[in-house]
């Protein structure tokens, strides 16, 4: 096969023309691919070996001289994810050398430091088994550049993260601000935030904060802060990062060439390097509330609070509803605040309150949340709603609080279709809570059963139903336009009755021959020539006779064999009132002699 | 009256084996029209007759067909009374794998859910039987009620949701196929009489308008129900992630109940938002789609 090879190159290198060349070459190398693995060779190879968590880099496989039909499957590898990408080809011809190379990419994304090893990966190539190499890789753990480098500015980038405080409550928030730093001039896109490692947190909405400009040791950085909403679920001692992320930033090409229009390498040049960013890890300390000095209808709030409370109507009958509005504003987690039960309403019916939280920053931190609550007065003794109070406990102040709004006074009038209030001994209900509102109670009959299907308008049927009234509609439109078109074309009206007068006179003809009537026979005969004739000449029915065939046919012209058969129609009309007698037979003769007369008198363009 | 009784007490007899236990709960009306029939058959030509006949049975078909319905679903309110919500719930359900179901099917089911402690599987039912029976004010009582109950963030219908959900899909069907018949009706009309074009002007113009705003409803009310797909929350509390990954921050909470509307979907995960500030990802599994 070799020699086979040499062949092909040793004509092409003798061959005159290129044109010739080319065509040895290329029947060569298409022989030497059909043959398969003469010569192949099968390589693995990783775009650097070194690489920081977070990450990825390039596994290719390269056959050379013939590849198999599938790319290589490759073994799994713990903490290692391995994608494939796809496969590129190469074919170079030079010099009568032909090569071609086949490279399957992957994608490897380590998922924990520490040294790994792909392991030698096989595949067979027309037969032949082919091994790789054993690939070794170092996968760094992030680490935040150390601070003599970013006091020096030598960093392009780095990242910080910043807590506002060592110790959280649980239940409070706390807003951490992840700040990215990119010093002046350097060009850069494409963050992606690799890894944040919170155990212990919740972690809730991140927002990008104002762009701002601060100087680092001799060097400018463009500062990006992303705040991060943090909870904390567990109590004791929790870890925050290292927070990882990669960044594209711009660099100045490695491999430039010297351009004249560009000297100084002011214009462009420039290659996109993925860098690795990391923060310091960040130790911080939750805290559980504390369990002295709890109210007694806290529950579970944090955060710092005001409280308003309206009520209107104030001036209602017993037994009309009142719209009671609790508004809770301040700083905290206002999505899961709920309205502590309250003391002093056993006079009231209550109803469930309806929520609505309205926040004035990103987080939903920062605002108010409001229950709308329906109270009914059951008593005319009813002076004033009681008073609504509300604790948290506050992070700041690390003190329990509790906000009261006083009573509120209300004039409640007896109703005139209310009961009497049953009055008990004690002169108030204490032992009767009011009547707490339930769902409607469970129906007791099936109702109408109905199959489980699409809706009508999603049935087919249904739609094929709808086309009939726009179907009748337009039936209607094509029989007025027939109608009025009629009315308006006079020969065309007449046409047709007579088309039907002709149509029944036929029959009419063939029922007085089937009764051999010969003196009605021939009366509708000559009636019906008389109409088929009085509708072609646009004549009046009761003035055609014989004469009319030398009077107004043959002056329009016409072979004689059309006129004849006419002619000796109306002869044979005229004959029968004075010799009235035919038979049957004759008589229908006569009906297929003039259907073929006037056959012949309606194809007529007279 | 008489006879009808004497009837049915042999048709007992006769049915009793196939009919088993049942029969006691079954609607005996069918039984004794079947009755009724026999009797007035011969009064009839034979064509006529053979039409009755088909009619008659297929009503006692029917009947027939109803009767384990009827039966099953008072058990499940039997079990309902008797505080085994769960229960209920189960066999409210079963009834409705039969494949027919009814306006109060749902609503006990949602009923029985609700009672149980499930809120958002209670919505998911109240809103299923709000299809069938959509100004049920029963119904509409304890679908308000059931959302009252729900903390966190939810979707709110808007004033106009609430309109368009006084008429069932199917209504609005009805009504804008019935306008729209109407008005090619009396189009046609105008065409067979002429003399009527003037008088039918006015109507045509109002039935025009009515058909296109029936239309317009019945698209919206079609976009409704089927094309914006909504999730309730049928699980305590759930974390909505930032993205399709278990380990995805928590964007915000939803407590069960929790009325979302469903943006995307990727592999078992659904893109949802309760409001357009708070977008996010959950799980299929811990909502039902309706």
């Amino acid at each position: 096969m070799t020699k086979l090879l040499l062949f092909f190159r040793a004509v092409a290198r003798s061959c005159g023309t290129t044109r010739l060349r080319l065509a040895c070459a290329l029947a060569g190398s298409v022989l030497a691919f059909g043959t398969g693995a003469l010569g192949a060779s099968f390589t693995a190879s990783l775009d650097r070996d070194t690489v920081t968590l977070g990450e990825s880099l390039t596994l290719s496989l390269t056959f050379s001289g013939g590849a198999p039909e599938n790319p290589p499957a490759l073994p799994a590898i713990r903490n290692l994810q391995i994608d494939y990408v796809g496969p590129s080809s190469q074919f170079s011809f030079i010099n009568g050398q032909v090569s071609s190379t086949v490279t399957h990419n992957f994608t490897v994304t380590p998922r924990q430091a520490g040294e790994f090893t792909i392991p030698a990966v096989t595949a067979e190539v027309a037969g032949a088994k082919l091994a790789t190499q054993p690939l070794k890789l170092k996968v760094l753990a992030p680490n935040a550049p150390p601070p003599a480098a970013v006091a020096a500015g030598n960093e392009p980038a780095f990242m910080k993260l910043v807590l506002p405080r060592k110790e959280i409550y649980m239940g409070d928030t706390m807003l951490a601000e992840l700040q990215l730093y990119v010093r002046s001039g350097v060009r850069f896109g494409r963050l992606q935030l690799t890894g944040f490692p919170a155990d212990g947190f919740n972690v809730g909405k991140m927002a990008e904060g104002q762009r701002r400009q601060m100087q680092v040791g001799n060097a400018i950085y463009t500062v990006i802060p992303v705040s991060i909403a943090l909870n904390p679920v567990k109590t004791g001692a929790l870890n925050l990062g290292p927070v990882t992320a990669t960044l594209v930033i711009e660099v100045p090409s490695s491999n430039r060439r010297r351009d004249i229009f560009d000297p100084f390498g002011m214009f462009g040049n420039t290659e996109e390097k993925q860098v690795s960013l990391a923060t310091e890890t960040e130790a911080l300390r939750a805290l559980p509330l504390p369990t002295q000095n709890s109210p007694p209808n806290f529950n579970g709030a944090v955060g710092s609070y005001s409280l308003s409370v309206t009520a209107g109507p104030t001036n209602v009958a017993a037994g009309d509803p009142i719209t009671v509005r609790v508004q809770i504003s301040g700083r905290g987690a206002l999505d899961a605040l709920t309205l502590p039960a309250q003391a002093g309403w056993e006079d009231f019916k209550t109803y469930p309150p309806t929520t609505k939280v309205e926040t004035s920053d990103g987080f939903g931190l920062q605002g108010t949340k409001t229950f709308e609550e329906v109270v009914v007065p059951q008593s005319a003794e009813v002076n004033a709603l009681p008073p609504i109070s509300f604790s948290f406990f506050d992070p700041d102040q690390k003190a329990y609080r509790t906000v009261t709004q006083p009573a509120l006074p209300l004039v409640v009038r007896p109703s005139a279709s209310a009961q009497a209030p049953v009055v008990t001994q004690g002169g108030r209900r204490q032992d009767t809570p009011p009547p707490a509102q339930d769902i409607v109670d469970i129906k007791q009959h099936l109702g109408a059963m109905v199959p489980v299907g699409p809706p009508l308008v999603q049935q087919p049927w249904f739609l094929a139903v709808q086309s009939v009234p726009v179907l009748a509609w337009i039936s209607t439109l094509v029989w007025r336009r027939r109608v009025e078109s009629l009315a308006n074309n006079p020969r065309l009206r007449r046409r047709r009755q007579v088309a039907q007068i002709l149509r029944e006179g036929l029959v009419e003809l063939r029922r007085l021959a089937t009764e051999n009537q010969s003196d009605a026979f021939f009366a509708t005969l000559f009636r019906l020539l008389q109409e088929q004739l009085g509708e072609r000449l646009d004549l009046p029915a009761s003035a055609i006779t014989e004469a009319v065939i030398e009077e107004h046919l043959r002056p329009r012209g016409g072979a004689e064999p059309t006129w004849a058969p006419l002619q000796e129609l109306f002869q044979t009309c005229n004959l029968a009132r004075y010799a009235p007698f035919k038979s049957s037979q004759e008589l229908a003769a006569i009906i297929t002699k003039f259907e073929a007369v006037s056959h012949q008198l309606q194809s007529l363009e007279l | 009256m008489n006879g009808e009784i004497t009837m049915h007490q042999r048709d007992r007899t006769v049915d009793g084996l196939a009919l088993g236990s049942s029969r006691r709960t079954a609607s005996r009306f069918p039984w004794a029209m079947h009755a009724s029939f026999l009797t007035a058959l011969s009064a009839f030509r034979r064509r006529t007759l053979l039409l009755i006949v088909a009619l008659h049975l297929s009503v006692c078909v029917l009947a027939v067909c109803a009767e384990p319905s009827i039966a099953g679903f008072e058990a499940a309110n039997k079990l309902y009374g008797q505080g085994k919500f769960a229960d209920a719930a189960a066999a409210y359900e079963k009834l409705i794998q039969s494949g027919e179901v009814s306006a109060a099917l749902y609503f006990n089911l949602g009923n029985a859910f609700f009672k149980a402690g499930q809120f958002g599987r209670a919505i998911a039912a109240y809103d299923q039987a709000g299809h069938l029976a959509p100004r049920d004010p029963d119904l509409r009582a304890n679908l308000q009620f059931a959302r009252n109950q729900i903390q966190g963030p939810t979707l709110a219908p808007s004033a106009w949701q609430h309109w368009l959900a006084t008429l069932s899909l199917n209504e609005w069907t009805l009504l804008a196929a019935f306008l729209v018949w109407l008005l090619f009706l009396v189009l046609a009309v105008r065409q067979w009489r002429p003399a009527w074009k003037r008088p039918l002007r006015f109507t045509v113009l109002s039935l025009a308008v009515a058909a296109g705003l029936s239309c317009a409803c019945l698209a919206a009310s079609l976009g409704q129900t089927r094309l914006l797909r909504t999730a309730i929350v049928v699980t305590r509390d759930v974390g909505v992630r930032h993205g399709p990954l278990d380990e995805s921050p928590t964007a915000f909470t939803v407590h069960d109940g929790a009325e979302l509307r469903v943006l995307d979907q990727k592999d078992e995960w659904l893109q949802v938002s309760a409001d357009p500030r708070r977008i996010g990802w959950l799980r299929r599994q811990e909502v039902v789609v309706q």
